[in-house]
């Protein structure tokens, strides 16, 4: 037994409320191996998480049966500061699971709670930074780091244990593509150690290919498929309706594999080269030996609005500066027109500025120099309020506005501050909940739905409220593959319907390339990129400055632009469109 | 966002300061903010704290600003205090404002009394004082030191650890506090623009609502965070740093302890002598 990091036969769990969480669990991992765990939202992912670390069921009670043994012990039958002796957890949340005033302290906390020695704990402090590349931030405060320090620090804290195995719960889900990347390579880092069998739950298929020894995939609890990543990855219809996103790469590659008539299996050696330069050169070589041809087809732009509208949103000369010693310079004379009708992307790491500058236009930041506008008029003076009937913002975590005890009544709060009230407020209720899809939720406990239908609730009750322009911060934020385009489509579908102004702040660069006709890249607080989406993304230099990337389609495109193929191309289907097989 | 209670990292004196001054600090501030001020004339007791309290402010160079929420909030508790004061009070004659005759007991409701005012006046006075003063102990102390400091009064390892869960948990609620305000104001509901009464009636529902159950949720995943790092391992956890007592800190003691006695000798020679 001891021979296997982790043992699950025929484990089934049910939470203490009656929702079966697993059901018949089965697999194994050998010490040192690299597991990744995927699956939709509600598949099951968290609870194997907490079922390994023992968090289940010493923090969520509810029923197992079955034998899960880790490191040869069952979380189940010890205290957690047993299991916390050889099991670390990484939580996808940093910030709730920093509390320390320093990134020291943050380390040592665990290792002194199990009376580790005081110079054994600074040796393993000194290692963990060293691998993390976190050197020299011994004395600052966690809460002021980045999302993706803040992570490597959570993630430090739980190595200083010496943890033989350690299990990280989606740890990239909250961070920007600096975090994610920065995060995603210390794991690389601690898994070439080869000291730790790991447990890795994600959406994020793309980090994942060269990582993985063994992919587990659940579905409703159960577990679909098993096996190495290419035996899993080859199965890209199963994947697919049980909600896992096929990596960006791999899913060109497949279809272009396709297209030019390849039917043979998925290696492993494939999936450990998979990335976009792979794809490209694999796509470079079927035109070149002819099984493959350009035609050429440019990419069909979103379709826009006929003709651009007026100037529904400006900022003239806005700056913004956070109150503090020294004052935060958080904008910086951002000049900017947005006009009716259009879908705007807004993109840039944290920090940039994106939120400041949304805030900016809904008047919950008054500008310390310079103006915002809307429909030419200068918003100074015009209180919050009152500017939610023009302008409305939709805010990633839904959880800080819902109170009521129903759908219905959470819509009808806001139509009533704005003095709506009877029949009118009642068509607003069925007209907005039916266009996010819950018109059958209409006395639903909004804290009884998931997350996805509650943030799906916060947009319902901002349309309502019949705003001219929607802007929507993090519309991808902890949504699953399935999930994650529906609020996009919401607004799109607003957009289409009756002409409104949609803003989306994003890290998804495939949710710009489908939805937005604009992009503007920001940074440190200035727009540095204000372009059509299809020009944008051909800035590699700019992009690459802010630590963004275009979709996996648009660098295949652009690198196969010698052969024919259209450089403005920034979605797969557009790039399968313009090639096809070449007739004998 | 600028949160009051929350820990200030700065290199000032009064962050060196070692935490057992500060605890003495905040001791000798609860004896006086406790302790009644029967007349008007010991007003100045509290008075040479709150003084010396700003000086503190000052020298650990901690901005104003971070308070503003919290003076927002105890602007209208004074206001409240002070006229519920004013016509309840039992022993007060002098009136001020006549609105209407109806007796409680002994005590006229209808009229605004001018010592009522006076000792509302001073509650808010002793109000002020601790809200001044408590403060500079978790703002300009680390927790980790404050946990070593804790640990040399011998106090229990739990109660050290609850005391400071507290403290990271009152800087949450101020954070969330204002997200949810944010949040609600995006859907019209203007609190900064309601008067205080619509505020009572119908402000806080939506605001405190969100703030307990998302309270909730902060405080299972803190339990998992403590826990799964091998707090309530039996026995005590390896002392990482030792702060030593310095002549910095004893010169401290003599001048904190200096102002409190001199303050409570004047406090007795006026009892004699006005």
């Amino acid at each position: 037994m001891e021979s296997l990091a982790i043992q699950l036969e025929n484990v089934t769990f049910t939470y203490a409320d009656g929702v079966e969480a697993l059901s018949n669990i089965n697999f194994s991992a050998r010490p040192g191996e690299f597991i990744v765990v995927l699956g939709a939202n509600g598949a099951g992912k968290s609870t194997l998480c907490f079922l390994l670390s023992g968090i289940v069921p010493h923090i969520y009670g509810g029923k197992r049966t079955g034998t899960l043994l880790a490191m040869g012990k069952d979380p189940w039958d010890h205290a957690l500061f047993e299991t916390a002796q050889y099991s670390g957890v990484l939580l996808q949340d940093p910030e709730v699971q920093l509390f320390n005033p320093s990134v020291f302290a943050e380390l040592a906390f665990g290792p002194a709670n199990l009376k580790v020695e005081r110079e054994e704990i600074i040796r393993r402090i000194e290692s963990s930074l060293s691998l993390l590349h976190l050197e020299g931030m011994e004395k600052r405060n966690p809460r002021d780091l980045s999302g993706g320090q803040k992570q490597r620090v959570a993630l430090g804290a739980a190595l200083t244990m010496h943890p033989r195995l350690l299990v990280l719960d989606e740890p990239t889900s909250q961070l920007d593509p600096i975090g994610r990347s920065e995060v995603v390579e210390a794991i690389h880092r601690l898994k070439s150690t080869g000291e730790i069998t790991i447990v890795m739950t994600t959406h994020e298929t793309d980090d994942i290919l060269d990582l993985a020894d063994r992919v587990l995939v659940l579905d409703k609890g159960k577990v679909i498929l098993w096996g190495t990543p290419a035996e899993v990855f080859s199965q890209p219809a199963v994947l697919e309706a049980a909600g896992v996103k096929i990596p960006d790469a791999l899913n060109i590659f497949l279809q272009i594999d396709r297209l030019g008539g390849n039917s043979a299996p998925l290696t492993n050696e494939q999936m450990s080269q998979m990335d976009v330069s792979y794809v490209a050169r694999h796509a470079r070589n079927l035109i070149r030996t002819g099984r493959l041809e350009v035609i050429g087809t440019r990419e069909t732009p979103p379709e826009a609005v006929k003709e651009p509208g007026r100037p529904i949103l400006e900022a003239v000369d806005l700056t913004y500066l956070y109150p503090g010693y020294p004052p935060v310079r958080a904008l910086e004379d951002i000049n900017l027109s947005i006009r009716a009708g259009e879908i705007v992307g807004i993109v840039g790491q944290n920090g940039a500025g994106k939120s400041t500058l949304v805030k900016s236009f809904v008047g919950l930041l008054r500008p310390t120099r310079g103006e915002v506008r809307f429909d030419g008029k200068n918003i100074r003076g015009i209180p919050v309020g009152q500017m939610a009937r023009s302008v409305g913002l939709v805010l990633q975590n839904p959880d800080y506005q819902l109170f009521t005890a129903s759908s219905k009544e959470e819509i009808l709060f806001g139509l009533k501050n704005l003095g709506i009230e009877g029949k009118q407020a009642e068509e607003r209720v069925h007209s907005a909940l039916a266009l996010v899809g819950l018109e059958n939720e209409l006395e639903t406990f909004p804290f009884r739905m998931s997350f996805g239908d509650r943030r799906k609730l916060a947009v319902a009750a901002t349309i309502a409220l019949d705003p001219q322009v929607l802007i929507l911060d993090e519309p991808t934020t902890a949504q699953d593959h399935r999930g994650r385009y529906q609020l996009a489509d919401i607004g799109r579908r607003i957009r289409d319907e009756s002409g409104r102004t949609i803003l989306m702040i994003t890290h998804d660069m495939d949710l710009i390339a489908h939805y937005a006709e604009r992009l503007i890249v920001m940074w440190n607080g200035k727009i540095i990129l204000d372009a059509p989406t299809e020009e944008a993304f051909a800035q590699d230099e700019i992009l690459a400055r802010t630590y963004l990337r275009p979709p996996a389609a648009a660098q295949v495109a652009k690198s196969l632009g010698e052969l024919g193929v259209p450089e403005n191309i920034v979605t797969p289907m557009a790039l399968f469109r313009s090639l096809r097989k070449k007739s004998e | 966002m600028n949160v009051p209670f929350r820990y200030v990292d700065r290199d000032t004196i009064v962050h060196r300061l070692h935490p057992l001054v500060k605890i003495l600090y905040i001791l000798l501030t609860l004896f006086i903010i406790l302790t009644p001020l029967k007349e008007v004339k010991y007003v100045f007791v509290p008075l040479v704290w709150l003084v010396m309290s700003m000086i503190l402010w000052a020298l650990a160079r901690i901005e104003v600003s971070r308070f503003q929420t919290l003076f927002k909030l105890l602007m209208g508790t004074f206001l409240f205090l002070i006229l519920i004061q004013g016509f309840t009070y039992r022993w007060g004659d002098t009136v001020i404002l006549q609105l209407f005759d109806f007796k409680y007991g002994e005590t006229n409701v209808g009229t605004l009394k001018l010592e009522g005012v006076i000792f509302g006046a001073m509650l808010c006075l002793r109000i002020l004082t601790a809200t001044i003063s408590l403060p500079l102990l978790v703002m300009t102390t680390s927790s980790s030191d404050l946990m070593t400091a804790f640990r040399q009064l011998r106090m229990p390892k739990v109660a050290t650890f609850m005391i400071v869960s507290a403290l990271s948990f009152t800087t949450l609620i101020f954070e969330m506090w204002e997200y949810i305000t944010s949040a609600q104001k995006l859907r019209a509901f203007d609190i900064d623009r309601m008067n205080p009464i619509v505020k009572l009636r119908r402000a806080y529902v939506p605001i405190v609502t969100p703030l307990i159950l998302l309270l909730f949720r902060k405080a299972n995943d803190f339990q998992i965070a403590l826990e799964t790092r091998g707090f309530g391992t039996p026995g005590n956890p390896t002392i990482m740093e030792e702060r030593v007592f310095t002549a910095r800190d004893w010169f401290m003691v003599a001048l904190i302890l200096a102002v409190f006695l001199g303050a409570q000798v004047l406090r007795v020679y006026i009892g004699r002598t006005l």
